[in-house]
Formats: structure tokens, sequence, C-alpha cells
């Protein structure tokens, strides 16, 4: 029996999904158990449970293959052929050396010679490495201009479009449905069930058992979370967008206009507003505002003329401005004039059910019979109230997965999913379509906070300019996001939500009339591995290797610190100090009606020479003569929260080092006043006895409509003027400098999109490249719950209780497919693309479409320890980075085609 | 009498190997040795297909095929129902394995380790030699239901008495307690569902029930 037993609160944060509260028992000293945090389920939305990967962090701490010292690399030569050689040196050679590195960088100047930051960083899974870096961002805000272009699977493996259109549309930088109240989910290819954390299954599984909660999910496979539904409808993949505009046809053309909120459509969206013969919205002279027509004047006003009955359908005749791209400007007589709506009615005509089942290859009646069961649960005209408030009450969500919401169609998919729920109105409100978050919209704290009234009547947004006098020529950092994509606003995610591939590709070689893409100087990496988690691997290693110096703050060795100069051994999820917010709302499915901080602490002693991220950044900073700024930085709230605000001051000296320990105990003490109104100031002791300090929000804060509604704001929806305007000055930007290889990129900006055949375009891309091959499957991927990405890929446990789950670590093939091509369970079978092939066993299910093969986890890996013995396939090796499979926002689909053999073992 | 039981929720189950995993902590055993884990259905065929997570263990029936087999009286079974295993008496022969319908146990000969041939410190310190050679399977967290009785609490309502996988779910898909008391959540959950045991035809009298839908 342990002579010194203890439970130490701690949190996980290794998915987007998080974060989870926990504990980890300790015994004499060694962690050994990891278990939920059971108090947390009085605020906790998942019952105060951790999932599955939390329960790895024993291993993790454990495992023998860690780094416990300093490394430098011997080996001039990069590449994956080249063995590196890393030698262990002590903490302060390393410091020497990488701040020697930065003080050379510093002194040439922080830009380089064609305007690019000579520092990059990486960081990996949807921004939870800044969970684990303690007080580095603090370090990169004092530093200055760092390029964070190089992505590791930004814009191609995650929501890409939703996060744009949607933070544009409803503040969304992701989408779910109101859980606890809706009633009926249509899903395309979201795999909640395994991405949406323990939030998401909890509130998913209880509207299951307790409450007829109906999901529909409409993707290739059968995933864990089309198991977990009512139904399972086998679409083609990239046909989605052909589904949702079979249902606006049926919901426009064949239901009565009664299934529709009408009201919401009237007073709430732009449906009234008059489209002039030039595609933009006709405006009153005067105020330059839209006009809609008012029923009670017989006459043309202004949007926000009060007590209107605005037209919502028909054809009017006005005089009014028309303002299109550029300046130009149209005055109208006499003008004949649709509402957007009729415009959107007659624009969904040819897109009917009948169509929409031949493109997706489904059973005929499927679009007509999910589309009535989606109206009928809509429940337009309910209400409900909420702390004393009234809201519309629509218990109807659609939610899109990542290769849906990725790449060619995205928008579509994107514009439909809002759009739908619109006409219902059913965005916003409880029981509906939600948006979860801000990240290009500021503040980032609150949804409702960003939301600010513009001149049309629309949230506002912060576009990239594409004026003659605005717009970013110059691309600041290597992705160019500012100056190719006006929707990735200029926050500080927007780097990584830019088209993160075009880094990567560019660096091979700038498309015409484009600057030099440069390497970085120094590239710092943490909990990331592009090398194994982007695409085109084979490629992106190459041009890893060809960075000068990479500062990889590392656990094991890994396919991409294999090319890094230094390795430093941090101190990993239960060795270190860490203060977070918790709360309010969040991705996946993270809606509190609590908000506050949770702690991170040693449970145990770092193993070997492991040290404190806090430490480290303090470290540098100390050594780069930027500890003044670094500690202002922490002060403002680099480090979690600000240090003073009403009635507490807690900042730090600027003019000296802090221990890990004294920084998170100013951080605790603020985090407390904070959080208490300043009634209590509590520092480090009291949470690491207590874990976390919350305190209630109004479930209010989850509906966005109420905030619209009190501002008198409408949703940018269905006719998307603005979007057009920028689309034709950006096209008038780089044609001016000769620009021509983002055309098609250009076609996105449609007023009402049109359905495309977007399966063409992978399919032609095969045939372009094919050299006499055919390349008949479609291969995909889909999220798993036991591995963060690739993160933990080299954790035991998670290896060991994934393979109960049918499909890792092979190539899951439908089982008359495999019949017909004489593969058999368990066989060898190569699948390749045009680019490259990759092996592993075949899986036969029934569960996937005939053409389709799937890939779960991306596992190829090759340096990392334990991981590289698994031997797993990846269809990361299979996938190119092209222009051509780029879309408007720069992101592309996790989709392939290929061919799948037999070949021997 | 007291008489323990399990519930679990198959619309609820998501198949993550959450209590695959924190039985695996809580009962520290070693690699590949899974008291607790949760298989992956599939029936029908393409389009019409369904896929169901199942989890399985100990069904810590009221007629035990493993007991009756033992040779050596090790395999037990308690009043209220947990099937035990006397690792003092178990001679290892495997005749429990065989003998069980769910494919519950559990006999290991060698030390395995996570990584390599050696143990990490976590290994080292909850491996336990009893275990070497001798059958082992769910216990429903035994110790934990005795301490936290003794202490007053109730198992499946206070997390201390309660099995670790019924603790860990992400999906509320479990329900433990006494069948006896028809106040019990699990009482209370049998009645008001649909469910089915595994393989009831054996007359095993397996205390496992799996809900498949409400009454």
């Amino acid at each position: 029996m342990a002579a010194d037993v203890r439970k130490v609160p701690e949190y996980c944060y290794q998915c987007v999904a998080g974060p989870d509260l926990l504990q980890v028992k300790v015994e004499d000293g060694v962690a050994t158990e990891i278990e939920p945090n059971f108090r947390a389920a009085e605020v906790h939305p998942g019952g105060g449970k951790c999932c599955v990967k939390a329960y790895g962090l024993v291993q993790k701490t454990y495992n023998p293959n860690r780094l416990r010292t300093p490394m430098k690399r011997t080996n001039p030569q990069k590449g994956r052929d080249h063995d590196p050689g890393f030698v262990p040196i002590s903490w302060d050679e390393v410091f020497d050396i990488v701040a020697g590195k930065l003080n050379e960088i510093r002194a040439k100047g922080l830009i380089d010679e064609v305007g690019y930051p000579r520092v990059a960083a990486s960081f990996g899974g949807g921004g939870t490495p800044t969970y684990y870096m303690g007080t580095f961002p603090a370090f990169l805000s004092a530093w200055g201009p760092v390029d964070f272009s190089f992505g590791s699977g930004q814009g191609v493996k995650c929501y890409h479009s939703e996060h744009l259109y949607g933070e544009l549309w409803h503040r969304a930088f992701t989408v779910c449905p109101d859980t606890p109240t809706t009633r009926f989910v249509l899903s395309f290819g979201a795999n909640s069930e395994a991405s949406a954390g323990v939030v998401g299954v909890w509130r998913h599984a209880e509207g299951r058992m307790n409450r007829h909660l109906k999901r529909v999910q409409l993707e290739p496979h059968l995933s864990i979370t089309g198991a977990c539904s009512a139904e399972w409808v086998p679409l083609k993949p990239k046909t989605d967008a052909a589904f949702l505009f079979g249902m606006l046809h049926a919901i426009l053309h064949e239901h009565p206009r009664e299934a529709l909120d009408i009201r919401f459509l009237k007073d709430h969206t732009g449906s009234p507003y008059l489209i002039g013969p030039n595609g933009f919205y006709l405006r009153d002279p005067a105020s330059q505002k839209p006009l809609l027509w008012d029923g009670r004047r017989n006459a043309a006003v202004p949007y926000d003329t009060p007590d209107t009955d605005p037209a919502l359908e028909g054809e009017f005749t006005l005089d009014a401005l028309e303002l299109g791209a550029d300046g130009e400007t149209w005055n109208h007589t006499g003008v004949r004039a649709e509402t957007a709506f009729t415009k959107l009615v007659r624009h969904m005509e040819p897109y009917t059910p009948d169509w929409a089942e031949k493109i997706c290859d489904i059973r005929p009646g499927t679009v007509r019979r999910i589309t009535a069961e989606y109206l009928e649960h809509a429940q337009v005209g309910a209400t409900v109230e909420i702390d004393g408030e009234t809201l519309p009450l629509r218990p109807v969500a659609i939610i899109l997965g990542k290769t849906v919401t990725n790449g060619w169609g995205g928008y579509e998919c994107c514009w439909a999913r809002t759009l739908i729920p619109c006409l219902v109105g059913a965005l916003e409100v409880p029981g509906g379509t939600l948006g979860t978050t801000v990240r290009l919209n500021r503040p980032a704290t609150s949804r409702q906070a960003s939301v600010k009234k513009g001149r049309e009547g629309f949230m506002e947004f912060p576009m990239n300019p594409t004026d003659k006098e605005h717009w970013a020529e110059r691309p600041a950092v290597r992705n160019a996001h500012a100056t190719l994509v006006p929707l990735s606003a200029n926050s500080p995610w927007s780097t990584a939500l830019g088209p993160t591939h075009l880094a990567w590709l560019f660096r091979d070689g700038s498309p015409e009339h484009w600057p030099e893409v440069t390497a970085p100087e120094l590239w710092f990496v943490y909990r990331t591995n592009p090398a194994i988690s982007f695409w085109d691997t084979t490629a992106l290693t190459r041009r890893i290797a060809d960075f000068p110096f990479t500062v990889a703050f590392a656990y094991t060795i890994d396919e991409t610190n294999w090319m890094a100069d230094v390795l430093l051994p941090e101190a990993t999820d239960l060795e270190s100090l860490q203060l977070i917010r918790i709360g309010g709302t969040k991705f996946i499915e993270q809606f509190w009606d609590h908000e506050g901080f949770a702690l991170r602490q040693p449970a145990v002693k770092p193993q070997g020479e492991a040290r404190d991220f806090t430490d480290l950044a303090t470290e540098l900073a100390a050594r780069t003569g930027l500890l003044e700024k670094y500690n202002r930085a922490i002060n403002r709230g680099a480090a979690c929260a600000p240090l003073s605000g009403e009635g507490y001051d807690f900042q730090l000296a600027t003019d000296q080092k802090h221990s890990a320990e004294a920084i998170w105990d100013h951080v605790c003490r603020a985090a407390s006043a904070e959080v208490t109104g300043g009634a209590a100031q509590d520092g480090l002791d009291w949470f690491r006895s207590n874990g976390y300090r919350t305190r209630p929000i109004s479930r209010l804060t989850w509906y966005l409509f109420r905030e619209l509604r009190n501002q008198g704001i409408r949703f940018e929806m269905p006719f998307q003027e603005r979007l057009y305007r920028h689309g034709v000055e950006l096209g008038n930007r780089l044609h001016e400098r000769g620009i021509q290889w983002w055309n098609t990129q250009l076609t996105e900006y449609q007023t009402l999109p049109a359905c495309k055949d977007f399966p063409g375009i992978w399919e032609k891309d095969a045939t372009l490249h094919a050299k006499g091959e055919e390349y008949p499957f479609w291969l995909v991927t889909t999220r798993s719950m036991q591995y963060a990405w690739g993160g933990n890929a080299g954790i035991q446990l998670m290896d060991e209780v994934s393979k109960n789950l049918r499909g890792h670590g092979g190539v899951v093939i439908n089982t008359s497919t495999a019949e017909r091509l004489g593969i058999q369970e368990g066989d060898l079978v190569e699948v390749r693309s045009y680019l490259h092939g990759t092996k592993g066993p075949a899986m036969l299910r029934q569960g996937i479409r005939p053409d389709t093969l799937l890939m779960i986890g991306q596992f190829d890996h090759w340096a990392t320890p334990y991981a590289k013995d698994m031997k797993a396939p990846s269809m990361n090796s299979l996938v190119p980075m092209s222009i051509a499979l780029t879309d408007a926002t720069g992101s592309a689909a996790d989709l392939v085609k290929v061919s799948v053999r037999r070949v021997a073992a | 009498m007291t008489r323990w039981a399990m519930a679990i929720d198959l619309r609820a189950c998501v198949g993550c190997q959450t209590c695959t995993t924190a039985c695996r902590h809580a009962n520290a055993t070693p690699p590949g040795v899974q008291w607790r884990k949760v298989l992956d259905v599939e029936q029908g065929e393409f389009p019409d297909v369904k896929r169901t997570f199942v989890p399985v263990g100990c069904m810590h029936c009221s007629d035990p095929p493993c007991m009756h087999v033992c040779p050596s009286t090790a395999t037990k079974q308690r009043p209220d129902g947990i099937v035990t295993i006397d690792y003092d008496l178990c001679i290892g022969c495997g005749y429990c394995a065989v003998a069980c319908p769910y494919q519950a146990r559990h006999i290991v000969h060698e030390r395995e380790f996570a990584y390599d041939d050696a143990p990490s410190k976590s290994e080292d310190a909850r491996f336990d030699e009893k275990r070497m050679s001798v059958a082992t399977k769910c216990t429903w967290c035994v110790d934990r239901i005795d301490d936290g009785l003794a202490k007053g609490l109730k198992p499946g309502v206070d997390p201390e008495a309660t099995p670790a996988c019924v603790n860990s779910c992400i999906a509320n898909a479990y329900t433990f307690g006494d069948l006896h008391d028809p106040e019990s959540n699990v009482s209370k959950k049998v009645d008001s569902t649909e469910w089915f045991r595994m393989h009831e035809e054996l007359g095993t009298d397996p205390h496992i029930f799996y809900v498949v839908d409400e009454k």
C-alpha cells in the first residue's frame, strides 16, 4: 500500500473539444490513475467527466521514449534519410544557442528582405498548444512580428469555410446544435460523437435517451456518429451541397409559405432587400441604406424605417442608387427590382430533390422526406422564456463536418446550412443552429460584444480591404491571407486561418507575379508534426529540411523535429503550471452555464531535466533583452488574464525574472478577483487545492439572435452583396498585377451561389495527372476520439483501446467491393493516388459506400517512437497540395481519388 | 439482500473506450488485458447497415459457469451477486476462461509492459505479483463498493463507492446499483426500459442489462 496518496486536480486540453476537468491519483509521488473531477459535475456541462485521451496522460508522463535533456543536432545535413545525430547538452548551452540566434536576427531586423518575419512559429491542434505553453505567447508578443503561416493541417483539416463564413453570418467560428433543446439534427459528416468531446457526447446521449432527439447522419461511411444516429444516408463524397440545395428547393417550391417563419425573414434577414440590375442592393440615395418595399406605404424605404410591412416577395418599380465595386455607382430611375427572397426562389428552381438524389447517389424520396421532417420539427411560431426573456423556439439544427466545409463546395454548404435555419427562424435561437465562439472578430471573449451594426443593417465584419488604396498588395506573411482572402480578417488567429498550405506550396517556387516565399531564419515548433499531419508529406518534409534553424519544444523525437537544430524538453501535462479560462460558449459543443478559470499543475516532478514552459519563455525573454516587454505582456493578459482590473492590481515587476510559480500565483490572484468581482484574491495555493473557480452566467449568452434583435441587426441572408463586391475588387487588384492563377477562386464570390459539380473537381484533377492510371475510388478520413490528431500516437494505451473500434490502423473497404477485387479481411492492400501510395491491412465493412475507402488517423510515422512501429497507412502522403483544389477561402478538403489493390505482405 | 446489477444504455454508448481505459487504470491491468471493453458490432448489408457499440465484461451471472468448472474453488459468488476469484486458490488452469460465454476472463503468465521490456514507474507502483498466472476479470470494483459501504456511501450514486467504468462514462450510459432496491438507479432504469441480457438463453442469469429503448 502506498504511504502517501493524493488526488490532484488538472485539466486536459489535448483536443479542441476541451477542456476536461480531471484529477490524477498520485501514490508516493508516482502518478497512477486518471479519473473525472467529480466535484466539477456541479459546473461542467459534461458531468465533470474526461474523455479517453486523458487516460493516456500517465503513460505519457512515464514514456521511456521521452526526451529528458536538451539536445543539439550534430549532422548539418537535414532530411528524412539523414540521422540528425542529436547529442545531449545543458540548458545553459541550449539557451545560449537559441538566444544567440534570436539576437543575431534582432540585430538584422525582424523582417527579411522580401518583407516576411524572420521568425516563424507553428503550433498544432486548433490552438490547443497554447493551453500547455505557459507564458510563451507573452514572449512572442514581446518579440514582435512572427509568421504563423506554416500550418500543420489548418485550412485542410479544420472547418475552414465554416470558420470564415460562419463568423461573417452569425459569429460562428464553428457551429453546433442547441443540443439540450433541439429535437432534430441533420449532420452532414460531422462526427460529433468522436470529435465533440465529453460535452458533445454527454448532451447528445442525454437527448437520445430522454428526449427522442433524432439525428440523421449523411456521409459516405457509417461513422461513430452515424452509428449513434437514427438514420444513415450514404451520400457520395462532396455532394452535400446538392442535398442541401435540394432541401432548399423543396422548402421554397413544394411547401406552403406558412411552413416558413415569415416574420423572421422579413424583420431579421436581408430577404426583403431590393436587388439592382447590376447585382447590388438598391439604396436610398441620401443615406445609402439598402431599400425594401413597404406594403404599408406602398413605397421603397430604407431597411430600418420604423413601422413597415416589408414585402418578402415581388417585383417593384422605384428610383434608387446602386453601389458597385471599386466605387462604381448607378443612379436608377424607374428601375424594376425584385426582392432578395424572390431572387432566391427563382435561383433555387433547378435544384429539385430528384436532381439532388441523382447527384448524391441516394434512394429516391430521401430529400423530400427529410425536408418534411425538418419542417415538421421546426415548430414555427413556438417560443420559450429564458431568464425572463421570450425567444423563438426552433428545435431543428443542421451541422457540417470537416471535409464538407473545407475546399470547393464549402461556401455553398455553409450558405445553405445558414439559410435553411433562417427560413424557419432557427438560426441562433433556442433549439436551433448556433455558433460557438469568435476567433476573427473582437473581442475574442464575447460573441455578443463583437456584434456591431453596419451600414447595410448586418453585422460589421473586419474584412481585409480590397479597395485600391488599402489592399495589402505585398503579403506581410507567407500564406498571404490578408492579400488573397478578405474573409480571413486580421486577428491574431487570421494567419493560421489563411491558406496555410500555400506557404508550404510556394516554398517550391512562387506563381507568376508573386514575391518569393523565403524560409524563416528561425522556426519554433511545438505540439505539431506537419511532416505527418499535413499533405504531400514527402515534399513537405523536404521543405522543412530546407529551414536553416528550427527550435523544437519536444516531448519525443518525431518526424518534424527530426529536422530541428535544437530540442528543448518541456515539462508535460501533469508536470507544469498553467491557468486557463473555462466556460462560456466555445467549440465544439462547450456550452456552459458558468465561466471562470482552471489550473493545470505539477502532480509529479518533471522527468529528467524537462522544464516548465513558463520558465523556458522567461529565460528566452531575459537572454534576448525582452524581459520588460515580456513581463508587460503578461501584465496585459497574455497569460490568461490581465493582472490588474477594477479594485485589484497584481502586476509583475517588469524589470526582473519571475519563477513560473510566482507568475502563475499573480495570474491566479487576478483571476480570482475577476471571477468574484474583487471579493476573492486567492492565489496559486487555492487553485492547487480546488482546481477551478467559476461564476454562473445566463443561458441567454448562448443565443446571438437576442443581441441582433436588440440592436436591430439582420442576418446577412440570403443575398451576398458584400462578398460579391469584395470578390470583384479582389479580382481587379490581382489582375492589375497580372495575377491570373487565382481566377477560379474568384468565381466563388457569388451573390447567390450555384451548386457546381464539386466531385468533378477532384475527378478532373486526378484525370489530369493520371498518366494512364485509373483512380476510381474516393479516399476519405474520419475523426477518432482516442487520438488527438497524431499528438498522442506514441501512447500505447491509445493504440490498444482504439483497436477495439473497427478501422483503426487499416484501410476500410466495402465488403462487396473487396470481394470484387479479390481482397479479404486483413489482406495487405496498396492505396495509390497520382501522387503517392500507402499500404495497410484491408478492413471489410458493410457501412461504407462501394466507391469509397476510409483511413482513420494518418499515422505513417517513421521517427516517432512506438508510433513508427504501428505501420499504419496514411492518406496524407497521397493528397496533393494544389491551387486547383484550393477554394476562395484558401482551404482544401481531405479528399483524394485513389486506386486500391492487394499486394504481397 | 442486496443484488448488485448494471444497466448499460446502448442508445447512449459511443464506443469511445473511456470505460476501457478507466478500468485499465483503476485495476492496473497490464497491456492488452481489458476487464471492460466496448465491442463495435455491424449488422446488415449496404446501405441498410446498423452499427452498435456494446460494452462487455464479466456479467456477474447468478449461475456463473466459471464457478461451476473451477476445480480449486477459487471462483466464488458473494451473496450480493459479485463473482470473485481468490488468487491464493486459483491454479491458473483456465477452465473458467473456456467456460465463460462472455470471454470475460484473462490469464497472464509473463509481465508485459506498455513500452519495451521494462516497467514504467507507474507500472512498477501498481504491480501485483498475485495476479500472475491466475484468472482475472472484472470485479465491479468490489473494493470500492465494500470500502464505500463501510463509509456509508451508496454504490452507483457516490463515485467513491462506484465501479470505475460507471464513473468514467462520458455518455452516462452506465447505471449501477442494487437491483433489489426498487428505488435504486439501476432498478428504475430496468423497470422503465426495454432491455436484453447477453446470451440469456444459456441460463446464466447475467446481471448486465442492455437497454435498447424506453418502455
